[in-house]
């Protein structure tokens, strides 16, 4: 049994209490989570001891049906789902922490820290999957960032609007 | 009698006569009454709404500028509306931008030029797939597709089934679900195998029959042209030219014949005819209170015929800024964007610029619902993806969704499931006593379109003087 750990970090370009509020929509993965296809079933607010679950994207064309979680939310901080569905890995655990930062031009930003922790059961088979894997699991973690700094940007009502 | 007056009824409400009532002042009941003046009779025209035009709405953008955000293009073989349009003083220029399109599949956009998106797993089903369509819907005759040689077969299966028999994959299904997004508010589950053919075999005219190509084409197509000042602008003219003879805020709720005339009871007064000509959508047609009923197959019929769910989701800039990077502002989007199709609706003279896309289907029924914030910033990004981060900085941002329209409910046309045209079709424009129906869901030619609002309010007035 082999524990991995993978970290990304990203600003994302918005106050940590918008940060938080999208992130807490169990029902809006499907829109910045790179690789959740959709949304299958969700509880709104994320509620601590309560689940929803996801369509997702694995390697190339196969999908896999997962169900998520969610076991601690320190509010505007941090949050820790735990996942199922997503074998050869077992025990996945997501967790996100933010923190409050100021952008260089001096606007109130976060930076958020993107770390999902796993076991692969396979001895060295599993390293040579981890191997496989990992880089396209970081991708995904980057591109989600990205994606939900975007969809903040694309929420934001424009004074002239 | 050549003008409508008026005398109080026997129950104390003012009733007015005229020779016809036309209910409805879109681009079918303005026609009908516009023939039927141009022919000696005296018209009045009732309008639910405060507006005409129907499914024709201009936005005004200011400074005289308009965007459409409801139905406007218009192209070659729709020679009705051309025509109207030219008598009354409104001029077409050319809809499509030069520039090249972006194709969007799975988030990866790619720009391409021409009119086929760069798509080597897609593109040689989706051959196959037109070639069949076209071949199939030239077998269905316009004016009665119920008599098309194997109409019970086709009409037995939705369009979804017909094309996958054919197998025919998922990626091409989408490339045309695409643009039955757009032209049904729906998809091609949603409608028989028999209705879709017979709507494509109506994208022509007398002598050009409907093709596939016509009917999504740009340049040359369906949607070549667009009216300056906007296609309600046709609609205006022609109530200005009635002068008088529309009356707004009129919704007319319930109809009775009997031997002498027909009454119309509206909540504008009542009205006193020889005739009648209904140019409602049909579903709302059937909600009217009719005495007698309607025959229980032509309101079967008209139940059976709903608009789809589309939504314009329009968002306006400064400039049209993407044209100064190559593009046209056109995009065609897949695998899950809530917009599926995307075109630069700037005014003619090119500021400010103006995108809009098409929210139908079942994109319509997962963001209809949603907050409109989150709804904007999804439509916003699906524009994003296909001219950049710059969709995000507009200076306003409009939707229209046509089911929220109380004297629409839906759109843009009706879509038939399976079964409905085989087993209740002929009793489509049936006239029903005093009592003519007009409306784009009537026409033989361009069904759903605006030249097929026009001939049906034509073919209503010309049914109505020949009957007269």
């Amino acid at each position: 049994m082999t524990e991995f750990q993978v970290t990304e970090r990203a600003v994302i370009d918005a106050p940590v209490e918008r940060v938080w509020e999208v992130v807490s929509r169990t029902d809006r993965y499907a829109e910045w989570v790179a690789g959740a296809i959709e949304v299958t079933d969700h509880h709104g607010i994320a509620t601590v001891g309560r689940t929803y679950a996801e369509r997702n994207r694995t390697l190339g064309p196969l999908r896999t049906d997962s169900v998520w979680t969610v076991v601690e939310i320190d509010p505007l901080r941090r949050r820790v789902d735990t996942g199922v569905g997503f074998a050869p890995l077992k025990d996945v655990t997501s967790i996100f922490e933010f923190q409050p930062v100021r952008s260089a031009d001096g606007r109130e930003a976060t930076q958020m820290t993107y770390q999902v922790e796993y076991v692969i059961d396979l001895g060295p088979l599993g390293l040579a999957l981890d191997w496989i894997q990992q880089p396209a699991m970081r991708a995904n973690m980057r591109t989600s960032m990205a994606n939900l700094s975007t969809l903040i940007r694309s929420e934001t009502i424009n004074a002239r609007d | 009698m050549t003008s409508t007056h008026g005398t109080p009824a026997a129950n104390g409400r003012w009733s007015r006569e005229a020779d016809v009532v036309v209910i409805g002042a879109g681009l079918a009941g303005l026609t009908a009454a516009r023939e039927l003046v141009a022919a000696g009779k005296s018209v009045a025209v009732l309008e639910a709404r405060d507006r005409v035009g129907g499914r024709l709405l201009n936005h005004d953008l200011g400074d005289g500028r308009v965007t459409e955000i409801g139905g406007q293009f218009v192209g070659p073989t729709q020679n009705h509306i051309l025509a109207l349009a030219k008598e009354v003083g409104v001029a077409t220029y050319q809809a499509a931008v030069p520039g090249e399109r972006v194709y969007v599949h799975d988030g990866r956009a790619r720009r391409f030029s021409g009119h086929t998106p760069p798509d080597l797993f897609a593109l040689p089903d989706m051959g196959i797939a037109l070639a069949r369509i076209e071949q199939a819907a030239g077998k269905v005759p316009p004016a009665a597709p119920w008599q098309a040689p194997n109409a019970r077969d086709l009409d037995g299966m939705t369009y979804e089934t017909w094309l996958r028999k054919a197998e025919i994959t998922g990626d091409a299904v989408d490339l045309i679900n695409i643009f039955l997004n757009s032209a049904y508010g729906g998809e091609a589950r949603d409608a028989s195998a028999l209705f879709s053919l017979w709507y494509v075999s109506t994208f022509g005219d007398e002598t050009h029959p409907g093709t596939m190509e016509r009917g999504t084409g740009t340049s040359g197509g369906a949607q070549d042209s667009r009216f300056v000042g906007g296609s309600q602008l046709v609609a205006i003219r022609m109530a200005e030219e009635l002068d008088g003879r529309v009356h707004l805020s009129a919704p007319v709720r319930r109809i009775s014949q009997d031997a002498g005339g027909v009454t119309v009871i509206s909540d504008a007064g009542d009205w006193r005819a020889d005739q009648v000509i209904v140019a409602v959508p049909p579903l709302l047609a059937s909600r009217i209170v009719w005495d007698p009923l309607l025959p229980p197959q032509q309101d079967q019929l008209f139940q059976r015929l709903p608009f789809g769910t589309l939504m314009k989701c329009v968002a306006v800039y400064d400039t049209p800024f993407w044209r100064a990077e190559g593009l046209s502002g056109m995009g065609l989007l897949r695998g899950g964007s809530p917009i599926r199709e995307m075109f630069d609706n700037s005014p003619p003279d090119g500021g400010p610029g103006v995108l809009m896309g098409f929210l139908g289907g079942k994109e319509w029924r997962k963001w209809a619902h949603r907050p409109a914030g989150e709804r904007r910033g999804a439509v916003l990004r699906s524009f994003a993806q296909v001219v950049g981060e710059r969709a995000f900085d507009t200076v306003d941002y409009v939707e229209q969704d046509w089911t929220a329209e109380q004297w629409t409910q839906g759109g843009p046309t009706s879509v038939a499931a399976p079964g409905v045209l085989t087993e209740y079709g002929e009793w489509m424009g049936r006239r029903f006593g005093r009592v003519h129906w007009a409306g784009s869901e009537f026409s033989p030619y361009w069904n759903g379109f605006m030249d097929g609002a026009v001939r049906s309010g034509e073919h209503a007035a010309t049914e109505l003087l020949h009957q007269s």
